[in-house]
């Protein structure tokens, strides 16, 4: 034995080669008299080289995860959809809801204005609606007025197809119907001093 | 700035149509008078000058022709004429629509001249095409004499028209020369009104609709009275019609024929009764029912009347009266209500003038009116 035992996180050190250049010496010189701290060194040394030997194997498995992007942003954007489609599952439940309870309400109302329209409405009106709305529609042709014939400011007149015979008559002139389709006009001429009738005639 | 670009363009088509009028010299472009060769009456002279001149004008897309006419006619044939009717036609509106003029109580002796006036007014779209010939044709459709013979093709059925005309004129003429000859003076002004003239006729303004929607709202069922003269061979017995507000619509009458003669037509008038209790003359309708001895029949009138104040108000329609006005046997005879009939159809005279009323009476009262009790009586013996 030479002198005392070195401190263990001295032979640590030394196995790193962590140690000023003179304390290497000055346990290198222990160790070549000392095989207790020579074995101690010696697993140290092992150690150390099994932490360097797992740090490089672990770096390196994190390197090659960094360096596959396709592959992260592939899991990445899979991640995202999964997210998307997992929130519209989400919304649809809601809006499936909301649907049914509106559908629900309007089906409601819907039921409460039948009722009320069939207690309060007179059927001839609801025909004529009916009739109006299918005319609208163009499911039914109400025919159409051929001629129209009635009485003006000025005469009687009778209009079809946008064009207008109009039968002049003074202020004074009596008008009537005179037919199914046709009206009159009586008064007395100022110049001729006749009774004259004028009349149109539609179709 | 749009009227100033289009102004010019339209007031030259307005010039040329203008030029057109003017370059027809007797009208030929404007109006075609046609009346057969063998015709009792014919044209001795037309003028689109009186009384105003013919013109035309566009107004906003429409050209608006205003036609007066004057026809001079001569009675050619050997009869003194009764009346006339001329059917007016248009070629823009045939067959859809035409117009007719009626001089009834004319006398006019063989070899007479006598003047009709024609004033119309036309009005057809400017993107129309112009239509071949004359913008409007004039002809005869029927001539009466004073034997009731008549001639012409009678398209408008004028013949019985003029017909009823003749007999209500001879009615009244007769009515009224028996109040005069009877010195029952003022009976005789007070059928002529006092020789006032009627500044505020009871008037109605109409329209006509065919093949139209009913209007919304409810149909009011309006009962229809009947007015019977106690010499009418048929008789209305009561009816109904559906009323909207102002329009009247499927107007329904019942008749009977009471007489033990068969009945080939008849004509039915209608009188309105507005809101306020008054009565308006609306017309009267023919029906072509033909009614056996003691038959009865209703007939419906088709399509929609509207009626309205002339200041375009519309009129309710508070109740309904209808007559018979006159009934052609099947044997071409004619039946009208005498003025007894009238007299004892009712007691209220305001409807009694109305059921009265007659295109003669209202020649009398306006040659009263001008030239007082001798230009009646001066007139009812030229007439007699």
């Amino acid at each position: 034995m030479s002198g005392p035992h070195p401190a263990p996180e001295v032979l640590a050190l030394a196995a790193r080669g962590d140690l000023p250049f003179f304390v290497r010496l000055r346990l290198r010189s222990h160790l070549m008299r000392c095989a207790v701290c020579e074995h101690a060194m010696t697993q140290f040394a092992a150690a150390a080289a099994e932490l360097r030997r797992e740090a490089a194997t672990e770096t390196l498995t994190a390197f090659e995860a960094i360096a596959d992007w396709n592959r992260l942003e592939r899991e990445m954007l899979g991640n995202i959809v999964v997210g998307v489609a997992a929130a519209r599952c989400i919304e649809n439940v809601g809006r499936k809801r909301r649907w049914l309870s509106t559908a629900a309400i309007v089906t409601a109302l819907a039921a409460l204005f039948i009722g009320g329209w069939m207690t309060h409405i007179p059927r001839e009106e609801t025909n004529q609606l009916v009739s109006k709305l299918s005319h609208f529609a163009g499911l039914r042709n109400t025919p159409r007025s051929a001629s129209v014939v009635r009485t003006t400011a000025t005469g009687i007149a009778v209009r079809s197809h946008g064009v207008t015979l109009t039968i002049l008559h003074p202020s004074s002139a009596v008008v009537s119907v005179s037919g199914n389709s046709s009206v009159a006009a009586r008064y007395v001429d100022e110049d001729t001093g006749q009774v004259t009738i004028t009349s149109v005639y539609g179709q | 700035m749009a009227s100033k670009y289009f102004g010019l363009p339209l007031s030259l088509l307005c010039c040329l149509f203008a030029f057109e009028a003017r370059a027809g010299g007797s009208g030929g472009r404007w109006l075609e008078v046609q009346f057969p060769h063998d015709s009792p009456v014919l044209p001795v002279t037309l003028s689109l000058q009186e009384p105003s001149p013919t013109t035309a004008a566009v107004r906003g897309a429409s050209l608006v022709v205003d036609l007066h006419a004057s026809l001079l006619l001569r009675n050619t044939g050997t009869k003194p004429l009764s009346g006339l009717t001329l059917l007016v036609e248009t070629p823009d509106l045939t067959p859809s629509g035409r117009g007719s003029v009626t001089v009834p109580s004319l006398h006019a002796q063989p070899g007479e001249v006598f003047p009709v006036h024609l004033d119309m007014q036309i009005s057809r779209p400017l993107n129309m095409g112009r239509t071949k010939g004359p913008m409007m044709q004039v002809s005869l459709d029927c001539a009466l004499f004073s034997d009731l013979t008549a001639y012409g093709p009678d398209r408008l059925s004028s013949r019985r028209t003029l017909m009823v005309y003749e007999l209500q004129a001879r009615r009244d003429r007769r009515y009224l020369s028996a109040l005069l000859q009877a010195g029952k003076l003022s009976t005789l002004r007070e059928e002529l009104n006092f020789g006032l003239q009627d500044i505020n006729p009871a008037q109605l303004a109409f329209e006509l609709l065919h093949g139209t929607a009913p209007p919304a709202g409810n149909a009011q069922p309006v009962s229809v009275a009947a007015v019977a003269f106690p010499s009418a061979p048929v008789k209305p017995l009561g009816g109904r019609a559906q009323v909207f507000g102002n329009e009247m619509r499927s107007s329904h009458l019942e008749v009977r024929n009471i007489s033990g003669r068969p009945v080939k037509n008849f004509e039915v008038g209608w009188i309105v009764r507005d809101e306020h209790g008054r009565d308006f003359m609306a017309g009267s309708v023919p029906s072509t029912i033909e009614l056996a001895p003691v038959e009865t029949a209703s007939m419906t009138q088709p399509g929609t009347l509207r009626f309205s104040h002339p200041s375009g108000q519309p009129m309710i329609v508070d109740g309904l009266l209808a007559f018979v006005n006159d009934v052609e046997f099947a044997d071409g005879k004619l039946w009208i209500p005498s003025r007894a009939d009238i007299r004892q159809a009712t007691s209220d005279p305001l409807l009694r003038r109305v059921l009265a009323s007659s295109p003669e009476q209202q020649r009398l009262a306006e040659i009263y009116r001008h030239k007082g009790m001798g230009g009646l009586e001066h007139e009812l013996k030229r007439m007699d």
